[in-house]
């Protein structure tokens, strides 16, 4: 039995019951899956967690489930690195990096909510999970939805490079590709949710599917030895995964697992798709849509449902929103590279950049502790990175080529 | 049919009846739910009601004036 009471309209307040709903009927503001957080603390303590399998479902009554866990059972847990390398290169004292580029089974965070999605939606009887998707969230879907027997359809638009398509179409989804522009896609897709009796995980899940992404804020707390960060910069799409992380510490606290919560959000987006860092900058209440056009793809989403909470959030715990250009992504992937041996993809890159920024800018301390979250493995996104690579030292296949060409590396010329 | 839609609206268009005007125009039933104005921008959510082909002329006149029609679910693809 699950700890859950309700849905909740983040606008308004009205109460909804348990359904696969995502919007408040009468001002159509979005729903939040809400605890009885007094039954919680008499039930979740340290030990207890501690004691569990390392992965997501860890904090399973802090999550949306009524009984136990069935989809990605081995996802979650990633490492938190203690990033000394790089942070002697951006010249603080403190630094973490939540590495999902290694959550499995399709390395990035969105195995976390869809691990959440697939397993409510098998607790509310559905048989077909679907989604719209450029990347993270079509692999993760298809494959997780393999898994658990699921009848799956992917949306993608038709322009998709192939090495995206490949990499769900290997677990053999339907793969529907459409052709039109992304607004295009994105309506039909919504007409699509809202006619077939699917499991749209971003839609009509939304709500259960969204809190999958308070596991990274948990782990982030219990890995750092059950306290919370003073800093912690968030990759920002549809603004969710920032207020989730929030929303986890501030369950942590409400449950007592940490006694002070004093942590300051920090925003990053790519200036090329930068609504909500735009936002918090002008401090402006209204998330102006956009049109994206960046490298990081995974982070392109020009009309952010969450962008509001999100950027109010930021503002509340005295963060900020920083965003960085093309060539920054490209600076902040190499440099997590060469620093800590973290391959991430274009969204990490936006991090790390972001984070550099906002350290030299002095909204981040220098001597406060900080982490920031790395979202996706690198290996998704290798095109955003040709042509900008250290060189390849090609040579003849005997001594005197090597001894030649390493006389000019061990001398740097 | 129906359609649940979030209008932004330039500093320019906050004080004109853009919607009002659209609705009588095209024959489309608003039904507004929550708004939010700044000094810059505006935002508000709203049901529009109507023919099909009333709705997509409708939504394409508000867009031709500026205002940016989006679906209240935000992006959908992520």
């Amino acid at each position: 039995m699950g700890y859950v009471r309700g849905l909740k309209c983040r606008e308004c307040n009205r109460e909804y019951p348990v359904d696969p709903i995502y919007v408040c009927e009468f001002c159509f503001g979005p729903l939040e899956v809400v605890y009885d957080y007094k039954e919680i603390k008499k039930a979740l303590k340290r030990r207890i967690i501690e004691r569990r399998e390392e992965n997501l479902w860890r904090y399973k009554e802090m999550l949306p489930i009524d009984g136990e866990p069935l989809v990605g059972l081995k996802s979650g847990f990633t490492p938190l690195v203690k990033a000394d390398n790089l942070a002697a290169a951006l010249g603080v004292k403190e630094l973490y990096v939540k590495d999902d580029t290694v959550v499995h089974p399709t390395l990035s965070f969105k195995d976390r909510v869809v691990a959440v999605a697939l397993t409510k939606a098998k607790e509310f009887g559905f048989d077909t999970v679907a989604c719209a998707s450029t990347g993270n969230l079509a692999h993760s879907v298809s494959a997780q939805g393999a898994k658990a027997g699921f009848k799956r359809f992917v949306f993608v638009p038709a322009s998709l490079e192939q090495s995206k398509i490949i990499a769900s179409l290997v677990y053999e989804p339907n793969l529907v590709a459409v052709e039109g522009n992304y607004d295009e896609v994105n309506r039909l897709c919504s007409e699509i949710a809202n006619k077939y009796r699917w499991a749209f995980v971003n839609i009509n899940i939304r709500p259960f599917y969204a809190e999958g992404s308070k596991t990274l804020g948990f782990e982030i707390i219990e890995q750092l030895g059950w306290e919370a960060p003073d800093n912690v910069v968030v990759p920002c799409a549809s603004g969710s995964l920032l207020t989730k992380v929030w929303k986890a510490f501030k369950e942590f606290r409400e449950i007592g697992l940490i006694k002070s919560l004093e942590t300051k959000v920090f925003a990053a987006q790519a200036t090329g798709c930068s609504p909500i860092t735009y936002a918090i900058k002008h401090g402006s209440d209204i998330i102006k849509p956009v049109r994206p056009n960046t490298l990081a793809k995974s982070l392109a989403i020009g009309n952010p449902a969450d962008g509001y909470y999100a950027s109010d959030i930021v503002n509340k715990t005295g963060g900020y929103g920083e965003d960085v250009s093309d060539e920054e992504i490209i600076d902040g992937i190499r440099l997590l590279a060469r620093t800590e041996g973290i391959f991430a993809e274009t969204a990490g890159g936006v991090t790390v950049a972001s984070a550099r920024k906002l350290i030299q800018n002095g909204k981040i301390g220098r001597n406060e502790k900080t982490v920031i979250c790395i979202t996706g493995n690198g290996l998704k996104t290798q095109e955003a990175l040709a042509g900008h690579m250290v060189e390849v030292h090609n040579i003849k296949p005997n001594m005197a080529a090597f001894e030649e060409i390493y006389k000019k590396i061990d001398t740097g010329q | 049919m129906k359609r649940r839609v979030k209008l932004t609206f330039p500093q320019y268009l906050i004080k004109e009846p853009v919607i009002f005007t659209m609705a009588k125009k095209y024959d489309v039933l608003p039904n507004i739910r929550r708004a939010r104005v700044t000094d810059s921008v505006g935002e508000m959510i709203l049901e529009l009601e109507g023919e099909e082909e009333n709705l997509d002329k409708g939504i394409k006149s508000l867009q031709e004036q500026g205002i940016d029609v989006e679906l209240i679910e935000g992006d959908v693809l992520q």
